[in-house]
């Protein structure tokens, strides 16, 4: 009869434990995604190429390569990206020969996957 | 990128690295799947295809249609194995068949930043937020004082990523390329932002919110993100500000100690680690309004042409969509197994969920689940059902929501916009049998 008292407190000192190691977890979790941010990358993880150097340099001071990869876009949209990312995330903007090097290396590395079995799109031609 | 002779390779590597052109080559002109092709093909899923025949031309079959690329998975305590979208910032997706729970745990909730991931505070309930701009009475109150002044309220809300189902767009849209997963539907705790605003006192020509948040933007000028909504949205009874998640302080990565939940809305406006909303009487002018950011065609335009979105409007309601929970894309299940019980979770934004139906033939009959009603308004649905599968092989099953104005998912993402938002077209797990 006993029992149930006991059992009573233990679960609420379980409760209170999960409460108290909250501050903790929220602490690690945060660490954690700052490591993620931090981690450091190699330039090969990117296409071999000329402008390689560059695009890495450039581009990683803001966010990894991971957003660079996944990406499969024509010159004409990888252009238009820099100008988005100049006007809306304060990236100092791309001029000249240089951004010729880097919009070439992403639209040569990281073009479209494919134009699609009937040629891509027939208003864009 | 080389120029081999398609022979040469296997289909599997055929659709590994090109899967348009391979669909052309395995399906010909007639898009009739035939003899070596087909056997090419179910040698190449690991079984016989029993719905050949309906397999339309131009869809990759499930199983091949992922990239070269396998998935990255994020390992953090507190949080299950989600798909890593990218790391800084960094993204992380729910797979589908980890969506399974009712009230999804906060190790199965998606991670969204735009931005750097703030240190955790020491006393949350020392927290401020402020609210101010077209009010009477600028207020700026407590965690503590925003639960002791207003009435608390606990309810299961979905929150979902604006651009979740982005990777169905073709061309590709620019961000993260979601699939399903970017959904989740806690059970959050708080005050309404209505009876705060209330307090506040708004003013007649208050028309929008601005929000504002304590994460930074990565290059460390400025914050993060800060959006903003339409006035009647702020004022919803389901538009909360919530300091507890799943009966527990919200976590690090969701927002704590304070967070806007804006159901059934792009999540962007969810603001984390909020601080202040502001009352406007003109469009908020933050970091992801305007442009192209949350926004899409009125008059569609040409998939992959350049467009500024001068004359777009921001995402509103997000369009229906569906879950299949109960079985991972991949699942091989015993040789006999002829019928199958599933279910998923589907939402529509500010609407409800009317109808699910599933198909096992590529589209060519469609079958009815049973749908539950959500607990509360502005929560995901069950649905479930039992489905036949007449003889052991590949399957597809196909599952498409319609929400209550009657609006389907489509078979292919529409409505195509640069930035890749409201792609929800019908969602297709692989299953073999044998």
């Amino acid at each position: 009869m006993r029992l149930l008292p006991y059992a009573a407190v233990v679960v609420l000192l379980c409760a209170s434990a999960t409460i108290a190691q909250t501050p903790d977890l929220a602490q690690r979790q945060a660490e954690a995604a700052a490591a993620l941010a931090e981690r450091q990358e190699e330039e090969t993880v990117l296409a071999e190429g000329e402008g390689r150097s560059e695009v890495f340099g450039y581009c990683t001071a803001c966010h990894n390569t991971a957003l660079i990869r996944r990406s499969a876009f024509t010159r004409e949209r990888w252009d238009e990206l820099m100008d988005w990312m100049a006007e809306k995330h304060g990236m100092n903007p791309l001029e000249g020969e240089f951004r010729d090097t880097i919009v070439d290396y992403l639209a040569r590395h990281y073009g479209p996957l494919t134009r699609g079995p009937r040629g891509g799109n027939p208003f864009l031609n | 990128m080389a120029h081999q002779n398609p022979s040469e390779r296997s289909v599997q590597e055929l659709y590994r690295d090109d899967p348009e052109r391979a669909d052309a080559l395995v399906w010909g002109r007639r898009g009739a799947l035939q003899g070596a092709a087909l056997a090419a093909m179910g040698a190449a899923l690991g079984g016989s295809i029993p719905f050949a025949r309906n397999m339309p031309s131009g869809l990759v079959p499930a199983a091949l249609a992922q990239g070269a690329n396998q998935p990255q998975f994020l390992q953090m305590e507190g949080k299950a194995p989600l798909i890593l979208q990218g790391e800084r910032p960094l993204n992380a997706e729910t797979p589908e068949h980890l969506l399974d729970d009712p009230v999804t745990p906060a190790d199965k909730f998606f991670i969204r930043n735009n931005g750097s991931v703030p240190d955790t505070v020491a006393d949350a309930r020392a927290w401020k937020i402020r609210i101010d701009g077209e009010v009477n009475t600028p207020l700026e109150l407590t965690i503590a004082e925003l639960e002791q002044r207003f009435e608390i309220v606990t309810r299961k809300l979905q929150m979902e990523c604006g651009g979740n189902g982005r990777s169905g767009f073709s061309p590709q849209a620019a961000g993260n390329q979601w699939g399903n997963g970017a959904i989740s539907n806690a059970e959050w705790t708080g005050v309404r932002l209505h009876d705060v605003l209330r307090a506040a006192g708004v003013k007649d020509g208050a028309k929008f919110t601005g929000q504002h948040g304590a994460d930074s933007h990565l290059s460390a000028q400025g914050p993060a993100i800060s959006r903003g909504m339409r006035i009647e949205k702020a004022m919803d009874e389901d538009t909360l500000i919530c300091f507890r998640m799943n009966g527990a302080a919200i976590p690090q990565m969701h927002g704590a100690p304070a967070r806007l939940v804006v159901p059934g809305w792009p999540g962007s406006l969810s603001q984390k680690w909020f601080t202040r909303l502001e009352v406007l009487n003109k469009p908020h002018t933050g970091r992801g309004m305007g442009g192209t950011s949350y926004r899409i065609p009125v008059r569609p335009i040409v998939p992959g042409s350049r467009n500024n979105g001068a004359d777009f409007v921001d995402m509103e309601s997000m369009p229906v969509r569906s879950v299949l929970s109960s079985h991972a894309h991949g699942t091989r299940l015993p040789a006999g197994t002829r019928s199958l019980d599933i279910r998923g979770h589907a939402w529509a934004g500010d609407l409800s969920v009317r109808d699910v139906h599933v198909s096992t033939d590529f589209g060519q009959s469609w079958q009815a689940m049973q749908v539950a009603a959500p607990p509360n308004r502005h929560a995901w649905q069950r649905w479930q059902g039992r489905i036949a599968l007449p003889s052991d092989g590949y399957y597809e099953i196909w599952y498409r929501a319609t929400d209550s104005n009657g609006r389907m998912q489509p078979h292919v993402a529409a409505n195509w916009n640069p930035q890749g938002y409201g792609a929800n077209p019908i969602s297709r797990v692989a299953i073999l049998i044998g």
